[in-house]
């Protein structure tokens, strides 16, 4: 941007945006959203002798519930109960086990969780609509990861 | 070649961990709990994976989490550091079998040593002296009583399963054993699932000195010297230092060589230490080996100059060490100071909390290993510990004024801590002429007004 007279500069792909304004002191303002895709283990980009503390918390896909972010009414989530690696359907050719819109109860299967070899069947406990679907097949997960983003009741 | 490593702890020694690895290179995966987000060495780990709630019991003692994540981050080796995992036999076997390598030593020389009575056995048969007891548990208090008697009151009744300074009774007649026989095998039963207990003779106001030991996976065994531990609250250290100012140059290599020798009977690799105990007339006894490094290894690196942690890392690549019993020196006097989050005026009460202002001490002789920083908050789900304070000089006298003028320095706000009985033991004179043992504190509590840990 600083070698170039551009003042506005955005960038658009699957799952992320970047959107770069020249500011008041020639300074960038940077402001990005990052979708699903992102993986959650935070230093598998980072480079360099000063590791910026790109700690978990500081990415709210991975937080673990903490308090510092303002929750949104009536909505509730899904969370990740072990560690492992998260499927979204009983098999590859399966359909999913829920899609967005799908009503779910506290029994309700709703992923499948690889641990060690192992598959584990997750229930959602909760009662809600499925509001969207925060991990992708494949995806490696944490303990307390948010999963579902469910609108309850 | 260990690329990646997966830090199953916590605290100051997750820190230490992660420093170690840095330098040599090697990529941190660190494994927290839910508590411990804003733990420092989450933080500059490369990489972090939540494994639980904020108990221990659920996350850092979750073997199938830690070794999870270590799947999914694809970790060539974990460390355990001390507590928690690291002398559990299984997850080290565990380790073992999903081909991740387990930084210390074999799960076999975990499970020998981690029996206590089996420890003695294995350790007497290579001809080190072993505290005059049972030999093994005793099956019914019938026997106990009769092997008291032989030994000779007073005697201590220890946990097979124990350690740590935990599980531990004495009795000084009939009388009172028959009672404390019965509470130490609940005890045991309720802490270690296992009410076995054994018998040994209680050897009075002795020192405790134990040997560092490295070995390579070459068959090379070494000691790094000892430390003097002999500062204890109820069996947990407070203060440690090396050299001990009770040894001399001959009893420093006998009890060198039998720390060898034992270490050698369990097949050790990695890093160990042997403990013993010392008499006023100098004859020592094997008690334990702990199979893992310990929280007061930076006596040693400061004593010796070599960073154990990494020494770690290079036995567990496979490599040979790179020097012999004859290379090691000692050529500093080091002293470790335990800062815990506890309040000494008022019976070491816990003391957690957010910490205001800190403030470190620095300057010549002075080491902090620490994982807190202003503004942080220590949770209340696991040990005291906040830091440890390592002072070095050319001797003990060097060593105790810079350790003197750094406590003095030392600033944790918002919280109680240690730090002023601390200060108050290095003004003591029996501490200054080197003549604690494990007394030492029931004795300095008593007759220390408790408004001096202001």
């Amino acid at each position: 941007m600083k070698r170039s007279d551009l003042t506005e500069f955005a960038v658009e792909e699957e799952g992320f945006k970047l959107k770069i304004r020249r500011g008041v002191n020639g300074l960038p303002l940077v402001s990005t959203t990052r979708g699903s895709t992102t993986p959650f283990l935070p230093g598998a980009e980072s480079t360099g002798q000063t590791a910026s503390p790109v700690a978990p918390s500081a990415k709210s896909a991975a937080t673990p519930g903490t308090a510092t972010e303002v929750e949104e009414e009536g909505v509730i989530y899904v969370k990740s109960p072990m560690v492992g690696t998260f499927y979204g359907s009983p098999s590859p050719e399966s359909k999913a086990f829920v899609e967005k819109g799908a009503k779910v109860t506290e029994t309700t299967v709703v992923c499948i969780i690889e641990a060690m070899k192992i598959m584990n069947e997750i229930q959602a406990e909760l009662k809600g609509t499925v509001l969207e679907i925060l991990v992708e097949n494949g995806q490696p997960v944490e303990y307390g990861q948010r999963l579902y983003k469910v609108k309850q009741g | 070649m260990i690329q990646k490593v997966l830090i199953a702890n916590r605290g100051e020694i997750a820190l230490r961990i992660v420093r170690a690895c840095r330098e040599l290179g090697i990529k941190t995966l660190a494994v927290y709990s839910e508590a411990d987000v804003q733990s420092l060495h989450v933080q500059l780990a490369d990489e972090a994976i939540c494994i639980g709630g904020p108990k221990s019991s659920d996350s850092y003692l979750r073997a199938d989490r830690i070794l999870s994540a270590a799947e999914i981050a694809d970790v060539d080796a974990i460390h355990p550091g001390y507590g928690f995992l690291s002398e559990n036999a299984k997850f080290a076997e565990q380790c073992e079998s999903c081909n991740i390598k387990f930084i210390g030593p074999k799960s076999k020389s975990i499970k020998m040593m981690g029996d206590k009575a089996v420890a003695k056995d294995t350790v007497k048969k290579a001809g080190v002296p072993t505290v005059p007891g049972s030999d093994g548990p005793v099956e019914s208090e019938g026997e106990a009583v009769k092997i008291a008697r032989k030994i000779g009151y007073p005697v201590i009744i220890k946990a097979v399963a124990g350690g740590g300074g935990r599980g531990m009774r004495i009795a000084h007649n009939d009388v009172s054993f028959a009672k404390e026989y019965h509470v130490a095998r609940n005890e045991a039963e309720k802490a270690f699932g296992n009410g076995s207990v054994y018998i040994e003779k209680y050897i009075e106001r002795p020192r405790h000195i134990e040997f560092q030991i490295l070995a390579d996976s070459h068959g090379k065994v070494i000691h790094l010297g000892e430390r003097d531990c002999s500062i204890q609250r109820r069996h947990q250290k407070l203060i440690e230092e090396s050299p001990s100012p009770f040894l001399n140059a001959d009893l420093r290599k006998r009890m060198g060589k039998a720390a060898v020798k034992a270490a050698t009977a369990a097949e050790y690799e990695n890093a160990g230490t042997i403990e013993f105990l010392v008499d006023a007339k100098g004859n020592y006894y094997f008690i334990e080996m702990n199979t893992r490094i310990q929280v007061e290894h930076p006596v040693t690196e400061e004593c010796t100059g070599i960073d154990l942690i990494k020494q770690q890392l290079h036995v567990a690549n496979g490599e040979k060490l790179e020097f012999d019993q004859g290379d090691i020196t000692f050529d500093k006097h080091a002293i470790e100071c335990r800062i815990n989050a506890e309040d000494p005026a008022h019976n070491f009460a816990p003391s957690p909390g957010t910490i205001g202002l800190y403030y470190a001490p620095g300057g010549h002789g002075v080491r902090i290993d620490s994982h807190v920083y202003s503004g942080y908050t220590i949770p209340p789900y696991y040990d005291s510990m906040i830091g440890k304070l390592v002072c070095f000089g050319s001797s003990r006298k060097v060593a105790l004024e810079h350790a003197y003028r750094a406590l003095s320095e030392y600033l944790i706000r918002g919280i109680k801590t240690t730090i002023p009985l601390h200060k108050a033991i290095m003004s003591d004179p029996v501490f200054i002429q080197g003549k604690a043992t494990t007394a030492y504190m029931e004795d300095f509590l008593s007759r220390t007004p408790a408004d001096l840990f202001i």
